[in-house]
């Protein structure tokens, strides 16, 4: 049985220092993880050899440490406007936001669930933003007197430990049910592309993000797409050029 | 020492004077703080608050160079405390002994004083005779020209005020001092003396030492377990280096070397007479002499040619290390050996003994390292290489580790020690350089004859062939043996003046008794009672532990305290017997003529309250140092009038106007006197790797030094560049109504080795003790200025 | 283990001649380093990992307004309780049979965790550099000759001490030793004490202090960090147990949604869109 095509229509929906910022982040995130990760649990001593003995391994952990700390910037410096949407939305919180996982819950197992109405980030999204942010603040913060313990006093330098043990802890999680829904959750998958080259899916987007894409739509940005992600008639050959969110 | 390390333990009171054992003989404090233990007490004297004084249990602060004063107190505060030992004084020393009349002491001069010679005529101090020769006592001590009385009359200047005037010394501490060690005058308790270099190296100390002895005969703390005058060697053999005739007017066994200035010393006879008392044991000096002679030219020592007597060199002068650096100094030395020594570092004035060095034509350096001495030519040294014609040999020398044969530590022991590791490279022991050197300067006169060549053909050199001596002949030698059987001596009682015997060094005879018996390689460690551990190496003389160990018992033979019992007369036995060797004639039976004279190695067999043999008079009485910030309270002479002084640029003098610190030097236990041994030795050096002075909080504001800051010091003779190690251990003296501060400075360093500095002997005089001529370190005046 | 040893060091015998600080290097062949003038008889402010054990010597004036010059062995406490076996991640650092704690070289990865949270501050890296001109670290401090324990022997600080101010033995009677001491000393020392910390489970360095702990810079009451406790006790296994849970999650959601659910979800999906 056939179903309709869905439209290749894209939107852009990150802008490219976003994209930057996030696969850094993304990338650095996993090779602190990957070179600490013999030192957190023996069971992984065999990276050690992998990445060029303790030694290797404190080196690229402090160059990614470095590196871990630039998306924020990248981000403020080459799209402030995106940063600014995003600090907004985390403080915006509705209805839409609670029924949001209500009907999430269903999808992730499998439930019937329906869609309920997001603005660019959604609820979810939101609260892994926060974790995020928090979880950095933490690592980062607890990472310095670890790295200069000579310029800390002893209590900083040993709470430091016990800080960047609960912000590691607490941010894979997190990341692990963020790369989950990207990643491995088949509805995301164009959320997942498009994280990387900062276009989404026409019709996903109106999907997941209907608000956003109202609004850009009104502002004339976006397309006015059908439920298969066709543009509606009349449009003008302008309107669906994509322009970044 | 009268006693020993081990004896320490049964002190009462442990007087540390002149003296940082914990610091500079770490070892002794093992005793120490098990007489603590034991319940004894420890007083550290010392113008610094030393780790020895953190050890004690009374402290008291004196300004450098005021020893007798403070002692002089003491003997006062004995005897107007009636706390001396009564019978002890009255019957052991030559307390009771009455003085000619024509001993006099006025305003710090004693009689028969020649300013122009700077000398005394002991004449003058002679002891009343009897008839028979025989001193004329008065056993009451009340005759007013007993010994007793003169002292009395001496000390009775030395009061609590004037004494704390100009030892700077807080009144409270001083009579704690008093308190705590004049208590050991009480019948059965002991108390030591302990000293080193802070009581020698003055002008005046050799009287230091002298009136440390008077306390102790007045306190009856001489020949008793605990008590003692015991000097602290700063080096492993320094005690076996004097033994073996290292001073300048010593043979060895400290027999004198005769001189030319007494015209009896110009035949053997003469000597002999001149040398030997009628009573004492030595009495029997000439068997010593001649034996001597004997293992020295052997068969060419023949009762015909005076025993080779004549084959002794004869000097007129003093030959002591001030006046050899003098003579070279004005270039009268040709050449030099210097074994193991480094008086650029060591030297008083070290500045101008670099500069004596190159005068010389040629000198012989035999050291572990290259030293500041045997470098003194180069450029790191701040010569001019091209301006020296001092031709510098330096031979390697073995460590102790490398080499076999004996060191006689500070409690006489003679111990025998093995090697442990073959020379390294072509390093050599100095008994092997010294082997050689002989062999080869023989051989080259081997065909000559005429004055100079006639001592060294009869020079008896017979330790074995080849390049190595024969250790094991060099002991046989020293112990002594019939020269006609080659049978070992058994003791010096056996020794003959017919030329019959030899012996190296009298007092060592006893150690080899017979064949395979070396009794310096005694390891047993087995307590033989009392700590005396008899079968422990070798103890001179006879194994002797304690000397004079006959005073620790009463007239009758029965020792004061029962408890510790060293020796005593055994009546059923009819002889003395004990833990220890009586030091003593042990068959001696009450009635028998000595039987109550304790110190066989005087003449009239007690001990000298008086001492009408030194230079500088028969009681110690206070000069101030050469170089001093304050008046004489006692007397208008300020210096000691018999001290040998020395003009020109050889020695600058300075004066409190422009240098108001009183200076001192000291060790550290990290290096080793100037520092060869332990500067080139990477865990001691990071230990001690800086020069610093220590210098009072109160100093230190007045002259705007923060502690760590770098500091200059500068005396009459130099300038020397230091760390400041600013410390509450330094506290400024009040003397005379003012304030004198007083710094203290590490001698161990020079520009060699891991841990370098500046020199602190570029700033110590040319100046020598009345008696020994041993420099005045301690006590200088300088200056101090940030750098 | 038979009996408990501890070493015991009575500081009112120590005449500070530091032959212990010799005989440390000497046993443990480690190199001289030598340090700046400190200003003191003091040759290292501290431990470092090439000298073991440091004097201390202390000017201190005494309740009583005079003068002490203290000194004290200061090196690794041993402690029955400690830190840094508790922080180390690699497991490198453990307790021998003789109550002593030892770093295992081979395992350790110079992480520096231990240094930062010993409450003694004995504990420092080394840098070395391999054949390949590359840096690594190892952290150390003193084993108190755990290798002569092994042989018989006693820690070589202890046999070279000549005042007897060391001591190494059975813990009871080296603690009932020390607690006769300081009641002898207390005339001269009013505040001595016995320095046996029990917030790190007692040490295996006991001390006869001759004044309060703060004197030497020695914490009143030291024990293991709480941060580390809270750390190493709670939040590693609750981190080690979260990354499982939510994996366990992801894993869960997968299998429902792709599996079980997946005509249900791709019926609801459809209906949706």
């Amino acid at each position: 049985m056939s179903k309709p095509q869905k439209s290749n229509v894209k939107v852009r929906r990150f802008s490219k220092a976003f994209v930057w910022a996030h696969g850094i982040n993304a990338i650095s995130f996993f090779a602190l993880y990957i070179t600490a990760l013999p030192m957190y649990t023996e069971f992984f001593d065999w990276l050690y050899p992998v990445l060029g003995g303790p030694e290797g391994a404190r080196l690229l952990h402090r160059i990614f440490a470095v590196a871990f700390v630039t998306p924020t910037f990248i981000w403020v410096i080459f799209d402030f406007p995106g940063f600014k949407r995003w600090m907004k939305e985390l403080v915006t919180w509705k209805k839409r936001d609670i029924d949001f996982f209500k009907e999430v819950a269903k999808e992730l197992f499998g439930f019937k669930f329906k869609h309920v109405r997001q603005s660019f980030f959604n609820a979810g999204e939101k609260i892994n933003s926060f974790i995020q942010i928090f979880t950095a603040i933490l690592i980062i913060a607890s990472g310095i007197p670890m790295w200069f313990p000579e310029f800390f006093p002893a209590a900083v330098v040993q709470w430091g430990y016990f800080f960047h043990n609960v912000g590691f802890g607490l941010a894979i999680a997190v990341v692990v049910g963020h790369i989950y829904l990207s990643v491995v959750h088949k509805h995301s998958s164009p959320g997942y592309t498009g994280v990387i080259t900062g276009e989404v899916p026409a019709w996903w987007a109106k999907g997941h993000y209907t608000d956003w894409y109202d609004e850009e739509v009104a502002k004339g940005n976006f397309p006015d797409i059908d439920e298969n992600g066709n543009p509606k008639k009349p449009t003008s050959p302008d309107s669906k050029k994509k322009k970044g969110a | 020492m009268t006693n020993s390390w081990n004896d320490v333990q049964y002190t009462d009171c442990a007087l540390i004077m002149g003296a940082n054992p914990a610091e500079n003989h770490p070892i002794s404090f093992r005793w120490l703080t098990k007489a603590k233990e034991n319940g004894g007490k420890i007083v550290s004297v010392d113008p610094r608050y030393t780790r020895t004084s953190a050890m004690s249990d009374i402290y008291a602060s004196l300004r450098s160079g005021t020893d007798i004063p403070f002692m002089g107190g003491m003997i006062k505060y004995a005897l107007d405390n009636n706390l001396y030992h009564k019978e002890y004084v009255a019957k052991y020393t030559n307390a009771s002994f009455i003085v000619k009349d024509s001993y006099k002491f006025e305003d710090g001069l004693f009689s028969g004083y020649n300013a122009e010679k700077r000398a005394y005529d002991k004449t003058q101090w002679a002891i009343e005779k009897d008839a028979e020769g025989k001193p004329v006592k008065d056993f009451t001590l009340e005759h007013p020209r007993s010994v007793f009385q003169l002292m009395k009359k001496h000390y009775s200047r030395y009061d609590v005020d004037t004494v704390v005037k100009i030892t700077g010394t807080p009144e409270d501490d001083l009579l704690k001092v008093y308190e705590a060690f004049c208590a050991t005058g009480k019948v059965g308790k002991a108390g030591t003396i302990m000293y080193a270099m802070g009581t020698t190296q003055h002008t005046v100390g050799t009287q230091n030492v002298r009136a440390f002895a008077i306390i102790q005969l007045l306190l009856g703390n001489v020949g008793v377990p605990g008590g003692g005058i015991n000097a602290m060697r700063g080096e492993s053999n320094v005690q076996g280096s004097t033994d073996f005739g290292l001073l300048y007017g010593n043979l060895t066994g400290y027999l004198n070397a005769p001189t030319s200035t007494d015209k009896l010393n110009a035949t053997l006879a003469g000597h002999l007479e001149k040398e030997t008392p009628k009573t004492g044991y030595w009495s029997n000096k000439p068997k010593f002499i001649v034996s001597l002679l004997k293992a020295w030219y052997g068969p060419n020592a023949t009762p015909e040619n005076e025993f080779a007597y004549q084959y002794l060199p004869k000097g007129n002068k003093n030959y002591s290390h001030i006046n050899l650096f003098k003579a070279m100094y004005d270039g009268k030395l040709e050449g030099a050996f210097l074994f193991g020594t480094n008086p650029v570092v060591g030297g008083p004035n070290a500045g101008k003994e670099k500069e004596a060095l190159s005068n010389l034509k040629w000198l012989v350096a035999v050291d572990l390292w290259e030293t500041e001495t045997s470098a003194f030519w180069q450029k790191e040294a701040g010569s001019d290489p091209g301006k020296i014609n001092t031709e510098v040999f330096l031979l390697p020398a073995c460590s102790s580790y490398e080499k076999e044969g004996s060191v006689s530590n500070s409690a006489r022991w003679m111990q025998y020690r093995w090697q442990a590791i073959k020379p390294l490279g072509e390093s050599k022991a100095d008994l092997e350089i010294i082997h050689e050197l002989a062999t080869k300067i023989k051989a080259l006169y081997k065909n000559e004859s005429g004055p100079a060549a006639a001592p060294i053909n009869a020079l008896y050199w017979n330790y074995g062939e080849g390049h190595h001596p024969d250790i094991d002949l060099v002991c046989k030698e020293i112990n002594g043996y019939d020269v006609n059987t080659g049978k070992l001596i058994a003791g010096f009682g056996n020794l003959k003046d017919d030329g019959s015997t030899c012996s190296g060094n009298w007092i060592y005879c006893g150690f080899y008794p017979e064949e395979g018996k070396n009794r310096a390689k005694n390891r047993d460690k087995k307590d033989t009672g009392m700590s005396l551990y008899l079968n422990w190496s070798y103890a001179w003389p006879m194994n002797r532990r304690i000397l004079y160990n006959r005073a620790s018992c009463d007239p009758s033979g029965v020792p004061y305290n029962k408890e510790k019992a060293v020796v005593w007369y055994d009546a059923a036995k009819g002889k003395w017997t004990g833990v220890d060797i009586p030091d003593f004639v042990a068959t001696r039976k009450p009635g028998d003529a000595g039987f109550e004279d304790p110190f066989i190695m005087m003449n009239d067999g007690v001990g000298g309250v008086f001492a009408p043999t030194l230079n500088d008079g028969p009681f110690p009485e206070h000069y101030e140092p050469y170089e001093s910030p304050a008046k004489n309270p006692f007397s208008s002479q300020e210096i000691n009038p018999t001290i040998q002084l020395f003009d020109g640029k050889f020695n600058e003098r300075g004066f409190k106007a422009d240098y108001p610190i009183v200076a001192t030097t000291y060790r550290v236990s990290e290096h080793w006197q100037s520092g060869t041994m332990t500067r080139n030795q990477e865990w001691l050096s990071e230990l001690v790797p800086h020069m610093y002075i220590e210098i009072s909080e109160e100093l230190a504001k007045e002259k705007g030094i923060k502690n760590k800051d770098k500091v200059i010091v500068s005396s009459a003779r130099g300038e020397v560049k230091a760390y400041a190690m600013v410390t509450k251990r330094f506290k400024p003296h009040t003397i005379d109504g003012k304030k004198v501060h007083q710094i203290g400075m590490p001698w161990h360093f020079g520009y060699k080795g891991f841990a370098t500095g500046d020199t602190a002997n570029r700033l110590t005089p040319h100046i020598g003790d009345a008696n020994t001529t041993i420099p005045e370190y301690k006590a200088f005046l300088c200056d101090v200025r940030r750098a | 283990m038979a009996t408990e040893y501890v070493k015991f060091v009575d500081v009112t015998k120590c005449d500070g001649c530091r032959a212990c600080m010799v005989a440390c290097k000497n046993w443990n062949d480690l190199p001289a380093e030598q340090q700046d003038f400190l200003g003191s008889a003091q040759s290292h402010a501290k431990t470092t990992a090439d000298t073991w054990n440091v004097l201390q010597y202390i000017e201190h004036e005494n309740s009583k307004g005079k003068l002490d010059y203290l000194f004290r062995h200061s090196a690794c406490f041993h402690c029955t309780d400690a830190a840094c076996e508790k922080v180390c991640p690699e497991n490198a650092i453990s307790y021998t049979d003789f109550g002593t704690v030892v770093i295992d070289h081979e395992k350790c990865v110079g992480c520096g965790y231990c240094v930062n949270n010993c409450p003694f501050e004995v504990i420092s890296l080394k840098e070395y550099v391999d054949k390949n001109g590359d840096k690594y670290r190892k952290a150390h401090k003193c084993t108190m000759c755990t290798d002569r324990l092994e042989e018989g022997l006693q820690p070589a600080c202890v046999t070279t001490c000549h005042t007897g101010a060391m001591e190494f033995g059975d813990k009871a009677a080296m603690i009932k030793k020390a607690e006769e001491r300081v009641k002898q000393i207390k005339d001269r020392y009013p505040n001595a004490m016995v320095y046996n910390p029990k917030g790190v489970g007692g040490t295996h360095t006991v001390y006869v202090l001759a004044e309060k702990p703060s004197v030497y810079g020695l914490p009143e009451n030291p024990k293991v960090p709480t941060s580390a406790v809270l750390w190493k006790d709670y939040a590693q296994p609750l981190g080690k147990m979260m990354i499982g849970a939510t994996t366990m999650g992801v894993i869960g959601m997968f299998i429902s949604s792709r599996i079980i659910n997946k005509g249900k979800q791709d019926e609801g999906g459809d209906s949706h869109e």
